[in-house]
């Protein structure tokens, strides 16, 4: 007999397969991750650069990565595009504090020819005055048309404020970065963080291992020859914020603090802390500030990692006149975490969503790699994952509550507002 | 080549089963027959809101997310002016709770006043987050009451303005569930690795029992053939001037759909594209342009948009605009330009079918437009479109009486 207000029986996630990729050496500090098992034509190669936002001033970073396929000097970027084009391919670039990354998607027939192509753009590109001019023009627009941005403007200056005891990882874009070209400049960052600046290569597709050894060869000859070094045991002076912007009808909340890098003991008990907090959607910032109170359309929190530390903010845009209700919410939201047990059945929740979210990121070999990926770049394998399996299982109300109290104490909150 | 099985409820209900052997993850895929087209002029935003609503508790279930989250899988939604679709991941050997929560929100909801009252209130949020607090954001808003005339895609999903949202009561929830919600006007897909007698077995037992109800006939006011070039400039404070180009295309049942498909990615949609390449790279008028089509499943919109460069005039940039497309029409497409279209239309149907809720959405989506097997005959569509096509079609559609423009012009707060 069935009954419509009696839940299904539930079964616990029990096993999860952990694929690991085939690793090459391209030299000693560079490596290649394969994941040769797709069960159909795809392919997608990612070539990671120590080219991240960290490495220059005057958005010199982020100019240089936008001209990467801006021409050489046989071929104009209109050219480009319509060779790579024409083998069906997919270019995406992607830059973030640490990190720059170009990624190829195509289908496996392809492979071999494109990455010539973008061989050959990268390595010869020339820096037409014509398309450094255009590029300037439409970074400039973006610049100003994000300026109007409450989430923007809240998420670089929370940034900026967070890591200000460290100038690389707190310079901020101005408008006249993108005034003129310093070619000089451009020139040199790019030899350094792009000729001299491969870090690693992942690949996902079925090709042939001719395929590979061919990638070594075209790219292997940008790897770093030192091994990069980033910020750590950062500090931030606690003290809240407000950009104005004007015409704005929300304020854009990031509220933060340093934390710790991934191979810390408390990072996957504190993911377990984070996902009740605010990582899913049933999380207590959601239930109270969106389900309860409808001030937002969505509110959440989050670990952001680096290199050598992480850090842990929490993210919204709210009614203009509930940015001080919503900050009364947040915090009693932490301070309930510290004072009070988690209830068996949120803990029950928590678990099985968190292993069932798990299974999920292995599923596939694209999810697969980038999940080998995240813990290869810290130095560590699979073990990770098994440990977090392990952990999640056995954890219990009393560890949330003492990692609520290390970790979520409202005075040590970097919080920014803009609006 | 995706393989399916499908079959029919009593209640009418359509289920549509995918086996995947491959992946431990499941997928539910709901998608229900209604859009904001199916809403009145003075009760706009509706489908949307109504969306939100269905996950604040049905008539046996308070909460929607909380045992799905316990059986370790997640949910969202989403609403365009066409249709609801609805979408459920969890690990394969718990889907009957995704099965359970689908079929009691097809059966009836809640309907509790706090429901309505918080999600008025998120939706409103969502409104402003996207439409008001965002450079350019309310440009829709103002381009489909002038593409449109009478039907109803003249008005956003997110609704026409707050006020439609904030007048919301419940009994016009109930009416819009009760006409809306029911199994001959839904699409259900279940996919993973879960065998035909199994998913009949279940869905039966779960969705078996609903009452049918009718399917309502959708009585749409028919657009009138637009005879004349329409153009708007709005003021708003925004950094730079922007243009939308809006021209009426083909429905999406017909072979025409695909053909302006294909013209809009030769005018725009990559960085070998015909206005990118004049318009960006040589007349450097603009600092960015795209092309794009609507999707919708009446006569859509095929759009270019972009900014204009600083000193450019929305004159100089008609002009080029203008030319662009005439040139178009004149000629088609080289060879080298159509197989670089279709080798990317190709590629990323690939990398689309690998997803398995791309493959349980896409199912259900052609489902509704006739045939589910559709999804599997679209790329031969694409592929067999001509230069010849595409000039036919070029010359109806890129013409001034067949196109809205809207202009934003950029002015000091």
């Amino acid at each position: 007999m069935m009954l419509r207000t009696t839940q299904p029986t539930v079964l616990p996630v029990q096993h999860i397969d952990f694929v690991k990729p085939h690793i090459f050496d391209v030299t000693e500090e560079v490596r290649l991750l394969w994941m040769k098992d797709v069960p159909n034509d795809t392919v997608r190669l990612d070539l990671f650069f120590d080219a991240g936002i960290i490495r220059g001033d005057k958005s010199i970073p982020a100019i240089v990565h936008s001209l990467l396929f801006s021409g050489t000097a046989d071929k104009s970027s209109v050219e480009i595009h319509e060779s790579i084009d024409a083998l069906g391919g997919f270019l995406d670039t992607d830059l973030s504090f640490e990190t720059a990354v170009v990624s190829i998607y195509c289908l496996r027939e392809n492979i071999d020819r494109i990455a010539i192509l973008v061989g050959e753009a990268i390595n010869g590109l020339s820096f037409r005055e014509s398309e450094v001019e255009d590029t300037l023009r439409s970074m400039g627009q973006k610049f100003r048309e994000n300026q109007q941005k409450v989430r923007n403007v809240g998420q670089q200056q929370f940034r900026k404020l967070l890591f200000e005891s460290h100038s690389d990882y707190s310079t901020l874009a101005e408008a006249s970065d993108f005034e003129e070209g310093n070619y000089a400049a451009m020139k040199h960052y790019f030899k350094d963080h792009y000729l001299h600046g491969l870090t690693r290569i992942t690949l996902v597709g079925n090709v042939e291992q001719d395929s590979v050894d061919a990638l070594i060869d075209l790219f292997g000859k940008w790897a770093v020859d030192r091994i990069p070094a980033f910020g750590k045991s950062f500090e931030t002076v606690q003290k809240r914020h407000h950009f104005p912007v004007e015409g704005a009808v929300q304020t854009a909340i990031r509220m933060g603090k340093i934390l710790f890098p991934k191979q810390h003991p408390d990072y996957i008990g504190f993911q377990f802390l984070n996902t009740i907090l605010g990582d899913y959607f049933g999380s207590r910032l959601m239930s109270n500030i969106r389900e309860d109170k409808g001030y937002t359309y969505g509110i959440g929190s989050v670990i952001m990692e680096l290199q050598n530390d992480g850090y842990f903010v929490i993210v919204t845009e709210v009614g203009k006149d509930v940015t001080e209700a919503t900050l009364t919410e947040i915090q009693f939201e932490l301070r309930r975490l510290q004072e009070e047990l988690v209830s068996d059945e949120e803990l029950e929740l928590v678990r099985n969503y968190m292993l069932g979210q798990l299974l999920k990121s292995a599923d596939g070999p694209y999810a697969m790699l980038d999940m080998y990926n995240s813990v290869d770049m810290h130095g560590m394998d699979l073990g990770f994952y098994d440990r977090a399996i392990a952990e999640i299982r056995a954890m219990q109300a009393p560890r949330l509550q003492e990692l609520a109290k290390t970790y979520l104490n409202w005075e040590d909150f970097l919080i920014v507002t803009a609006g | 080549m995706i393989a399916f099985n499908r079959f029919k409820l009593d209640n009418g209900l359509t289920v549509i089963h995918h086996l995947d052997p491959t992946t431990p993850i499941a997928v539910v895929n709901v998608l229900y027959d209604v859009g904001a087209r199916d809403e009145t002029e003075d009760r706009t935003g509706f489908a949307h809101l109504f969306e939100h609503l269905m996950f604040g508790g049905s008539v046996n279930i308070p909460d929607f997310d909380a045992p799905l989250q316990f059986a370790g899988g997640e949910s969202n939604a989403f609403t365009s002016n066409d249709i609801t679709n609805y979408y459920d991941t969890l690990p394969v050997q718990n889907i009957e709770t995704a099965l359970w929560l689908e079929s009691d929100r097809m059966l009836s909801l809640a309907f509790t006043p706090k429901s309505l009252e918080v999600q008025r209130n998120v939706v409103i949020e969502e409104f402003k987050q996207r439409y008001l607090n965002q450079p350019y954001g309310d440009v829709w808003l103002e381009l489909r009451p002038l593409a449109y005339r009478e039907h109803p895609y003249k008005w956003a999903t997110i609704g026409k303005e707050i006020k439609h949202i904030e007048e919301a009561e419940m009994e016009d929830v109930k009416a819009f569930f009760k006409a809306h919600y029911h199994p001959a006007n839904a699409i259900l897909c279940i996919a993973g690795n879960i065998s035909l007698e199994r998913t009949t077995e279940l869905v039966n037992k779960w969705f078996g029992d609903i009452p049918a109800s009718l399917k309502p006939e959708r009585m749409l006011p028919r657009e009138p053939q637009q005879k004349e070039y329409r153009e708007k400039t709005i003021e708003r404070a925004v950094p730079n001037d922007a243009f939308y180009y809006a021209f009426k295309m083909p429905e999406r049942r017909s072979f025409e759909y695909y053909v302006a498909d294909i013209i809009s990615d030769a005018l725009g949609r990559e960085k070998s594209s015909r206005l990118y390449g004049k318009l960006k790279k040589e007349l450097k008028l603009v600092t960015s342009i795209n092309a794009y089509i609507t999707g919708s499943m009446d006569e859509g919109l095929l759009v270019i948009d972009g900014k204009l460069s600083d000193g450019v005039t929305f004159e100089q940039l008609e002009t080029a605009l203008w030319e662009t497309l005439d040139e178009l029409n004149a000629h088609p497409l080289s060879e080298s330009e159509a197989a670089r279209l279709l080798i990317k239309i190709r590629t990323v149907k690939e990398f689309q079918e690998q997803g398995l809720l791309n493959r349980a959405m896409n199912l259900c989506i052609y489902e509704l437009l006739g045939d589910a097997n559709g999804v599997n005959e679209e790329n031969a569509l694409y592929q067999s479109v001509t230069a010849k096509h595409i000039q036919e079609l070029g010359k109806t559609m890129l013409r001034r009486e067949n196109c809205s423009v809207l202009r934003v012009k950029a002015i000091q707060a």
